[in-house]
């Protein structure tokens, strides 16, 4: 417990300097900007606004990217909330009751209580990161190759399980995404992997440049084709804080979300994606008059940001703790780190305590300055949103290149990411869905090294991943969660979880 | 195997049209030329594998599983393909590669507003005058932002002044 508080003050000492905390303030302030262009989730923002840290030094860096982070998610709400166009999966379901309260004259409640139930989630959830970080972090020492392997196989079977259509075409993807991660170097030999003789390629294929093309630029070719009624609210957005009784009803949404949304966000996986789909369902069924959720329910809303928001916190566990990022957005944090020397995994903590624990506390601060930046802020939001799309999308493409290039200064990449924006556009035309692919991406070298040493260690012998305990758990978990999903009536019920 | 099977008669679609048909076909390619890409790599045995052993490994998987969406598509059916289409595509892909095309001998101050001009095109809304004035001033915020503000090392305008 003393130790908590004392790692707790060393990171607000960190992230309070004034440097940091300025840095902080920005990154929230143009994430939010760009998250709230319609059709830009996270993971867009944080692949074009990457190089904007690369002058700092890495913990004012990882600061910065944590505040584009929740920015870009609090942006995604509100226009999730103003315009009714998701910024990606997770803020789905905050259009459903969002958009109608903003129909009824409610916006600036529904802002509001988006807004406080992000706070509340994010600081439960720091304290949960800050809590459970040291132990699970001890735990990851003793873990071998075998064990890694064991718990990325795990969260490939949880990404294939939670994407949207049939499991077959989620594995299609996770295991394309693998091939994808065999580009490049071998990492024993150095010899080149279909490269195609291209020298851009012999470092492999990088992932800003592989989430930009297929989340960045297919967004926008598939907006473009349909030409949406943008139905940006009109009026007054009125007044944002939500009266006692709207708290008191939000309360207990908000509380429960809170705790779903850390238990699924530290998943390996991308459990957070779940999170406000799961709140959001226990909301209806808990409440007394389920008929009110979609035209307008203040619980509808709360409930979904707050698990959406301590998900997305949370998700920074398995990076810290163990390496491992468990999602698209913790990939390119891992792809940021490295470029400031730091590699992700357990021994961050002990051997830069000051950058661990300062990033911790500057997602709190984070929280805190999304509150005061955004609703005052939220006028100008409003009239940004209102910028025609056959504008909004060009700045956008332009961005996207300024982004792309200024990461390895190499014009190379832009090409890469339009390639990679057509494959997003063909994979969007044949319904296979890209979110398992990326995963798959994103664990694959560390899967393929973690594969290598144990049948090394094992000469061999696959027994291994049965013989120790943790990993043929792990294993045996990844199947059951495959299987459970290809069972007939489970496949139903996943099918309409999606649809609403 | 499909789950997003469609409730409307998909047998009744022509197997070329049907997205799960052309999806596995696709894959299966993806799946050869890595295959082949990949021939020559050493396999090596479980206990010291070589660098092929994943990629060829792999695309054997791919190749398999696509076989089965194929399967399934004949089988099943699945929901028909979507209308593509090109003017999207085209301009806002071409704009990418424009911008990367001229961004190291002309400078950001052509490789902006010709991005933003180009990627404009993919809209059928779109305007001369009002993207033109839009393309400068959106460069000038950029150049701002991004060389100023921020000090990244963008070239400006090389062929004019020395950054």
């Amino acid at each position: 417990m003393f130790d908590l508080i004392g790692h707790l003050g060393l990171g607000f000492a960190t992230a309070l300097s004034p440097t940091n905390l300025a840095l902080c303030f920005l990154g929230c302030l143009v994430g939010t900007l760009i998250g709230v262009l319609p059709g830009i989730g996270p993971i867009a923002t944080i692949a074009m606004l990457m190089p904007l840290t690369f002058k700092v030094d890495p913990t004012g860096a990882l600061i910065m990217l944590a505040g584009i982070y929740y920015g870009a998610q609090y942006g995604g709400s509100t226009t999730a909330i103003l315009v009714n166009i998701p910024g990606e999966a997770t803020s789905v379901v905050t259009t459903l009751d969002g958009h109608a309260m903003a129909r009824n004259g409610q916006a600036g409640i529904a802002l509001g209580i988006a807004a406080i139930a992000s706070f509340f989630a994010g600081t439960v959830a720091t304290l949960v990161i800050a809590a459970i970080g040291a132990p699970l972090t001890k735990l990851a020492l003793l873990f071998g190759p075998a064990e890694y392997f064991g718990l990325m196989v795990f969260g490939l079977g949880l990404a294939i399980v939670l994407a949207r259509g049939s499991v077959l075409k989620a594995c299609i993807m996770v295991v394309l995404g693998l091939l994808l991660s065999t580009v490049g170097q071998d990492i024993e030999t150095g010899q080149e992997r279909l490269t195609l003789g291209l020298v851009d390629l012999q470092d492999g294929i990088d992932f800003a440049v592989l989430a930009m093309g297929v989340f960045g630029i297919a967004e926008i070719l598939r907006n473009l084709e349909n030409p949406e009624a943008r139905d940006v609210v009109r009026g007054a957005i009125g007044r944002l804080l939500p009266s006692l009784a709207d708290l008191r009803r939000a309360f207990g949404p908000i509380v429960r979300a809170t705790g779903i949304g850390s238990v699924l966000g530290i998943l390996p996986g991308n459990g957070a994606v779940l999170a406000p789909f799961a709140s959001y369902t226990l909301e209806k069924k808990l409440a007394k008059d389920p008929s009110r959720f979609g035209k307008g329910a203040i619980e509808g809303v709360a409930g979904p940001e707050a698990a959406n928001n301590a998900g997305a916190q949370t998700a920074f566990i398995p990076l810290l703790t163990l390496g491992i990022p468990p999602n698209a957005v913790m990939a390119l944090m891992v792809g940021a780190m490295t470029i400031h020397g730091i590699i992700p995994g357990p021994l961050v903590m002990t051997k830069s305590p000051d950058l661990f624990w300062g990033m911790i506390a500057s997602m709190w601060i984070g929280n805190v300055m999304l509150l005061i930046i955004n609703l005052p802020l939220i006028g100008l939001w409003v009239r940004l949103l209102k910028v025609p799309y056959r504008l909004m999308f060009t700045i956008i493409v332009l961005f996207c290149s300024i982004g792309i290039y200024s990461i390895n200064n190499n014009p190379a990449d832009v090409y890469f990411t339009a390639f990679f924006g057509f494959v997003g556009y063909v994979l969007i035309k044949l319904g296979l869905e890209p979110a398992p692919m990326l995963l798959g991406f994103v664990l694959g070298r560390l899967m393929e090294e973690k594969l290598r040493q144990a049948l090394a260690l094992s000469e061999g012998s696959f027994m291994t991943f049965i013989e120790r305990p943790v990993s043929a758990v792990l294993l045996l978990l990844a199947l059951v969660v495959i299987v459970i999903a290809v069972l007939p009536a489970v496949r139903k019920g996943r099918e309409e979880a999606f649809q609403e | 195997m499909s789950a997003d099977n469609s409730p409307s008669p998909p047998l009744q679609t022509p197997l070329l049209l049907r997205q799960d048909f052309l999806g596995g076909v696709l894959v299966i390619a993806v799946a050869v030329f890595a295959f082949w890409q990949g021939a020559d790599l050493p396999v090596g045995t479980f206990g010291g594998m070589g660098p092929g052993m994943l990629p060829k490994g792999l695309a054997l998987l791919l190749g398999l599983l696509g076989a089965l969406l194929v399967l399934d598509a004949v089988l099943e059916g699945g929901s028909p393909l979507d209308r593509w289409s090109i003017r999207g595509p085209l301009f806002v892909l071409g704009a990418l590669v424009a911008f990367g095309l001229t961004i190291r001998p002309l400078g950001l101050v052509v490789a902006g507003p010709l991005a933003i001009v180009i990627s404009a095109f993919a809209s059928n809304e779109v305007r001369w005058g009002e993207t033109l004035v839009f393309g400068v001033l959106m460069t000038v915020f950029c150049i701002g932002l991004f060389k100023f503000a921020l000090g990244l090392p963008i070239p400006l305008a090389p062929w004019a002044i020395d950054y």
